[in-house]
């Protein structure tokens, strides 16, 4: 079967290292809100949530990177030094204290080293921030709280899992008999002869067909739940990944500070299309959502996902990657 | 170290009585055979898994759903788009089953029922285990459970195809009637039952037969540290698997009995079957590296001709480890939604591990340092596995961060981990035994440059296949995804020609077996020479039916 | 076996019943399924498989078990691989209790997390305790009628904690060589056995709740049920053992498997009254039910 594979990917190869070169040589001006050809690490970050982890994770990878060149220094070192030729009579130590002092305790530093940014992460992420304090604060040059955003208050949306698809429920956003907006959004893409025609903005399994969209720089609130199995909505972006259970809520929150189209994919398995469950997030200005959810109150979901289609600054270079 | 203080008083058991075919081989009450079906066992049964994985590998060369379509049509007669929609589901079935073969019915048979039942009894220094014939039922029932994981892939799952695709996590509800209402899980819930009792009999065999029936002489602080690996291995699964057969039961019942346990309708949680699943299912993955642990610990001091640096450390290290190992389950729930504190809890247990493995380590390279190393095939095997089981371990200290793991949970970045140290570490840790051994198993030699073959060819195309999956995860892969945005393709491409590399190494294994198996060159009682100390090379290769009539003395004076 | 050995160790003859009990438990297994799902062409709710398979298990059971004390009178069983036996006795009741773990660590969880499924989150900066107590008074959901702990529960404990002395006065009759009064001991005990299986089945059939349609219902009788499926199993145990001293193969020095009966029996004993203090009285207290 692999003569085929070789066969028929020769080529193709050819052309991911093509993309592969053009995403790195690109990747200071590339907007990666999707999985890029080639690429060796995270997305892009949209929000601070997912630069400080993106920062904690160039951290770690540093120490675990040496780590592994450590071990693997020693053994080559071992290699060649200790092989049977050149130092034919084996020694025959069998304990050092100090080594063995000293092995113990310097991972146990590098672990408290890994530790005291993990936490503070970990607790960024998890505690929701208090708006009120944050606006009172008005401290504009903490890059962890966002004093504009916070004096006007939460967002709440509700993303519930189904197979195999997303509602999406706006909790402030009401309709005239007070239900929240409500809708579904479906992948564009499953597999089949149905598939909608894939375009640079119409990513294959990215694309859904009515995106949730998002003011940029605002405080959202989400919630995860499921209607009948166990799924997870996650933007990679956002660095935001919640099981939906079903018989739960589960919450979170973000700030995206970057406009642009964002996706992510459905992260627990719930069955045949669990591949084909995408989230795409638009992030524009407040105007532009101001209008969208206008649009979609209204009714005309084709409409007011048509008026964020347009204004999206859809990156060039991303675009380029995608269309090769 | 007891090994090189030992005094062997054997032999003169010239009329070595084995039974006849049938009854040897059925109704064996021999370690020594119970052991080598053990391994025949794992051998067909990782043959299955590998195929499986080709399955996997084939399906996600590149993008679109493309081999298994074509299989759909062999195997249901559907086409065009109904074929696709198969497709789907069946991916799912294949990586779920190839998981539970790997874990259930390759790693732990092959290092636990083989090599375990092999060499536990004859590094102590005893005739046999302490319970031979419940020793067989262990081996029997695990064929049982095989057999009854196989029809369970054979019959409908309720998914659209044969067999159940819902990962081997089993996570309901997607494991309950709502998400596979076929027969087919319930076959899979009683499989795992049936290898759940076949290994906790096991369990009680090895740590009866480490405790009551060690050789005169030889003290705990003796006793060779593959038997210490089981012992802590044996206990682990004593106590992690009946908590996985109750919430086995549990869905069961929710499945056919209407209780509600894992279903939220009736006020039930289905976070509750994870839980109980991991507390099992942390353990699990020590189990599974414990007994390479041990194997590579002999092999490097064998080679090195060196003791063992530090082996009380060693020892202790793997207690250490199987003791924390049931307090750090959560960490693979870190998005079902705790609470933060809980979270922060469970990322401060889990990092701790990182040290008495780093004892681990750091130990083996000790025991190299300032020996005379033989590069025999074992040898090289071992020093794969610990650099590449500290590749994987690494990654998980990186999991371990729940922070982060909120953002590289199930994606490719966990499969790059646990490959790591499952596919090349405890995998290589068992091609490190079966190397080290398998004169002493078997009788005869093989052929070395087949084994070096073998095992570049191994290192090469595992990391080729499993290093890539790191990028991915990092990118946002998902896992259990049958097709993926045209964006990773590039990786997952490279990852397919890793699994190329190692079905060329592969195939060199079974030319390995084969050509042994033909040319019979007599084996050496020692073919390692003055570094292999323990008591299993005191005995002729292979040893006999029943070996130690008369009991090794392990002698006590000396001491390190 | 008797070449030359020189040491005290048991080396069992080879033996069928391995292969065979596996069998069994795969017919038993199959039939199962059969029963729950259908099968092979065979309806659901088709019981025979599965009667084979069991009949299968307890003739395995009984032919094995019939070998080891053959092999324990003929004496294989030296005092060493008595010392085996014992472990391994030990070592089978912790995976036991792992076992019970399961169903408390539910029954926990659904007592005291239930409001985490409904969008609540455990206050945990409430000492555990107070917060975990007072959640358990909100456990059984309201409008689950439960049992008065304090009828025929504690009735049970002290049935059973009865047989429990009694199991123990039997044990040192025998150790005494006192074999009537042993049998008499035993019997007593097993008579306890078997009137607590029988009140317990009574409350069974007096419950307000079911298995199937109430969370609480299926943690209450999974627990419950498991724990008296292990009477009745000690107690199946126990009236081996008696048989057995009828037949007059216990005596006062080699009475390993009463031994064994009398320490599972305590054990079963232990798991009841965790399960009275926190299925039957902590709920009631709490709650006033
Ligand atoms: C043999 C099996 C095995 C082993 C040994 C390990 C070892 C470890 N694992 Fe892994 N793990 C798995 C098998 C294994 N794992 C599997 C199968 C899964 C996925 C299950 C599924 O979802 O399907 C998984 C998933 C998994 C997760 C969940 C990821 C997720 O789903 O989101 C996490 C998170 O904490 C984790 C962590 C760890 C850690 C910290 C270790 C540690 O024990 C590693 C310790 C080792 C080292 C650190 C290297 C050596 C040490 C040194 C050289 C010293 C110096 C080092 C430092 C100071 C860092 N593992
Ligand atoms: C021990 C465990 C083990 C081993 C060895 C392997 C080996 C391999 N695995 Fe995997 N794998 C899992 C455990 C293991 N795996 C688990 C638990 C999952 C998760 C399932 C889930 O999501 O539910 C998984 C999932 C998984 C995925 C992710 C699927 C998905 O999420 O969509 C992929 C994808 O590439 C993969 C590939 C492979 C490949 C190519 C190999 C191998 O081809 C690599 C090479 C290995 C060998 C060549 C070994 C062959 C051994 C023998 C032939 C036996 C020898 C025996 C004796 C000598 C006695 N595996
Ligand atoms: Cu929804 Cu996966
Ligand atoms: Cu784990």
């Amino acid at each position: 079967m692999y003569l085929w594979l070789l066969q028929n990917r020769m080529e193709c190869s050819l052309r991911y290292l093509l993309a592969f070169i053009t995403a790195v040589l690109s990747s200071a001006a590339a907007f990666a809100a999707e999985p890029t050809p080639g690429a060796l690490g995270f997305q892009e970050p949209a929000t601070r949530i997912m630069e400080r982890v993106d920062g904690f994770h160039f951290f770690v990878l540093i120490i675990i990177t040496l780590i592994s060149i450590f071990v693997l220094a020693l053994l080559l070192w071992i290699i060649v030094r200790y092989n049977k030729r050149r130092n034919p009579v084996p020694r025959k130590f069998s304990h050092n204290t100090l080594v063995e002092v000293v092995w113990t305790v310097v991972p146990v530093i590098i672990l408290v080293i890994i530790a005291a940014p993990s936490f503070s992460n970990l607790f960024y992420q998890e505690n929701e921030p208090d708006l009120e304090a944050i606006a009172e604060s008005g401290d504009l040059d903490d890059p962890n709280v966002f004093v504009e955003a916070a004096e006007q208050g939460w967002i709440t949306i509700k993303a519930q899992g189904n197979q195999w698809n997303w509602t999406y429920f706006y909790k402030d956003v009401l309709d005239d008999g007070g239900f929240p907006l409500e809708f579904v959004s479906n992948p564009l893409h499953v597999g089949t002869s149905i598939d909608a025609p894939v375009t640079p903005d119409r990513p294959r399994l990215l694309a859904v067909d009515y995106p949730m969209v998002i003011p940029v720089n605002r405080y959202i609130r989400y919630e995860t739940a499921a209607s009948d199995v166990i799924h997870s909505w996650t933007v990679p972006a956002f660095g935001v990944k919640t099981d939906a259970v079903p018989g739960r809520l589960n919450s979170g929150w973000f700030l995206v500070t970057k406009e642009g189209t964002f996706y992510g994919q459905c992260s627990e398995l719930c069955g045949k299309n669990h591949a084909y469950m995408p989230i795409e997030v638009r992030v524009v200005s407040q105007e532009a959502y101001d209008r969208w959810v206008e649009i979609m109150l209204s009714g005309d979901f084709d409409a007011a996902t048509e008026f964020v289609q347009t204004i999206t600054p859809a990156d060039e270079s991303v675009r380029l990657a995608m269309a090769e | 170290m007891p090994m090189d203080q030992v005094a062997v008083d054997h032999g003169h058991d010239a009329h070595d009585h084995k039974p006849g075919f049938f009854t040897r081989w059925f109704f064996s009450t021999n370690h020594k055979d119970i052991g080598t079906l053990y391994l025949v066992f794992a051998l067909v049964a990782g043959i299955i898994g590998y195929a499986l994985s080709g399955l996997i590998r084939w399906e996600l060369a590149e993008p679109g759903i493309g081999p298994l379509t074509g299989m759909m049509e062999a195997m249901y007669g559907t086409t065009g788009d109904a074929a696709i929609e198969q497709a789907k589901s069946f991916y799912n079935v294949v990586i779920t089953y190839h998981g539970l073969i790997m874990i259930f019915f390759m790693v732990m048979p092959a290092l636990i029922g083989g090599f375990g039942n092999w060499f536990v009894p004859l590094m102590i220094g005893a005739p046999d285990m302490a319970f031979p014939r419940m020793n067989n039922i262990s081996f029997w029932l695990t064929v049982g459970g095989f057999f009854l994981l196989i029809l369970s892939m054979l019959v409908p799952g309720g998914n659209g195809v044969n067999g159940f695709g819902g990962g081997w996590v089993l996570y309901p509800p997607l494991s309950a009637m709502k998400g596979h209402s076929g027969p087919s899980m319930d076959l899979l819930i009683l499989s795992l039952h049936t290898i759940g009792i076949a290994s906790i009999l096991g369990a009680i065999n090895f740590i009866v037969t480490i405790l009551n029936m060690r050789a005169p002489g030889m003290t705990m602080h003796k006793m060779p540290l593959f038997a210490w690996s089981m012992l802590v291995t044996a206990i682990l699964l004593l106590l992690a698997l009946p908590v996985l057969a109750g919430a086995l039961t549990m869905l069961l019942t929710d499945r056919n009995f209407g209780s509600q346990f894992f279903d939220p309708s009736g006020g039930g949680d289905p976070i509750m079957f994870q839980h109980l699943f991991w507390f099992f299912g942390h353990p699990e993955v020590y189990i599974m590296i414990l007994p390479a642990f041990g194997i590579i610990s002999h092999i490097v001091s064998t080679f090195s001709r060196k003791p063992i640096f530090g082996y009380l450390g060693m020892a202790y290290a793997m207690v250490s480890i199987g003791a924390i190992g049931f307090i750090v389950w959560a960490h693979h729930m870190y998005t079902v939604g705790m609470p933060s504190d809980m979270k922060a809890y469970f990322v401060a247990a889990t990092m701790v591990i990182a040290v008495p493995t780093g004892i681990k380590i750091f130990s083996w390279i000790a025991t190299m340092w300032g020996g005379s190393i033989d590069f025999e095939v074992p040898m090289v095997w071992a020093i794969g596995f610990i650099f590449l089981f500290t590749v994987g371990g690494v990654t998980g200290v990186v999991l371990a961060n729940a922070g982060i793991d909120h953002v590289l949970h199930d994606s490719y970045y966990v499969v790059a981990h646990f490959h790591y140290v499952l596919s090349l570490g405890a995998v290589f840790g068992l091609f490190a035994g079966w190397y080290y051994w398998f004169e002493k198993m078997f009788g005869v030699k093989y052929n070395k440059s087949l084994g070096y073959w073998h095992f570049w060819t191994m290192f090469i195309g595992s990391n080729v296949l499993f290093f890539p999956q790191h990028f991915l995860g990092l990118n946002g892969m998902p896992r259990r995804y049958i097709d993926y945005a045209d964006g990773f393709a590039m990786w997952h491409y490279w990852s397919s020609i890793g699994y190329a590399i190692t079905l060329v190494g592969t195939l060199i294994f079974f030319v390995g077996l084969v050509e042994a198996a033909l040319r019979r060159r007599k084996a050496e009682a020692n073919p390692w020479g003055e570094g292999a100390t323990t008591l299993e090379w005191t005995l002729p290769s292979p040893p006999p039916f029943h070996q130690f009539n008369e009991l090794p003395v392990v002698k006590t004076e000396g001491g390190h | 076996m008797a070449e030359d050995v020189k040491h005290d160790y048991h080396l069992v003859n080879p033996s069928p019943w391995p292969l065979i009990g596996s069998v069994a438990v795969l017919i038993l297994a199959i039939g199962g399924v059969v029963f729950m799902k259908g099968l092979f062409g065979l309806e659901k709710g088709t019981t025979w498989v599965m009667l084979v398979g069991l009949a299968m298990v307890i003739w395995v059971m009984i032919g094995w078990w019939r070998e080891v004390i053959k092999e324990g009178r003929t004496g294989d069983h030296t005092p060493v691989v008595e010392i085996g036996l014992k472990y391994g006795m030990v070592l089978f009741i912790a995976s036991e209790v792992m076992f019970f773990g399961a169903w408390f660590w539910s029954f926990f969880e659904f007592a005291i997390f239930h409001g985490a499924r409904v969008g609540e989150t455990f206050d945990y900066t409430n000492p555990i305790f107070a917060e975990g107590l007072s959640r358990f008074a909100e456990w059984p959901p309201v409008g689950v009628a439960t049992f008065d702990p304090f009828h025929l529960p504690l009735m049970n404990t002290l049935i059973l904690l009865l047989s429990g002395t009694t199991v123990t006065a039997a044990h040192h009759a025998l150790q005494h060589d006192k074999m009537d009064n042993a049998k008499l001991m035993l019997i007593l005990t097993i008579v306890l056995g078997i009137v607590f299986t029988a009140l317990q089945a009574y409350e069974y059939s007096l419950a307000q709740f079911t298995f199937d349609g109430t969370l609480y219902g299926s943690a209450f009788f999974m627990a419950t049920g498991f724990h008296g499926a292990h009477v009745v199993i000690g107690t199946i145990f126990l009236l081996v053992c008696l048989l057995r001293m009828y037949a007059g193969n216990m005596t006062a020095k080699k009475h390993l498997g009463f031994e064994f009966a009398a320490w599972y029996w305590h054990f079963v004993d232990v798991v009841w009254l965790f399960l009275f203090a926190f299925v039957y009285v902590i709920p009631h207290l709490v709650l006033g039910h």
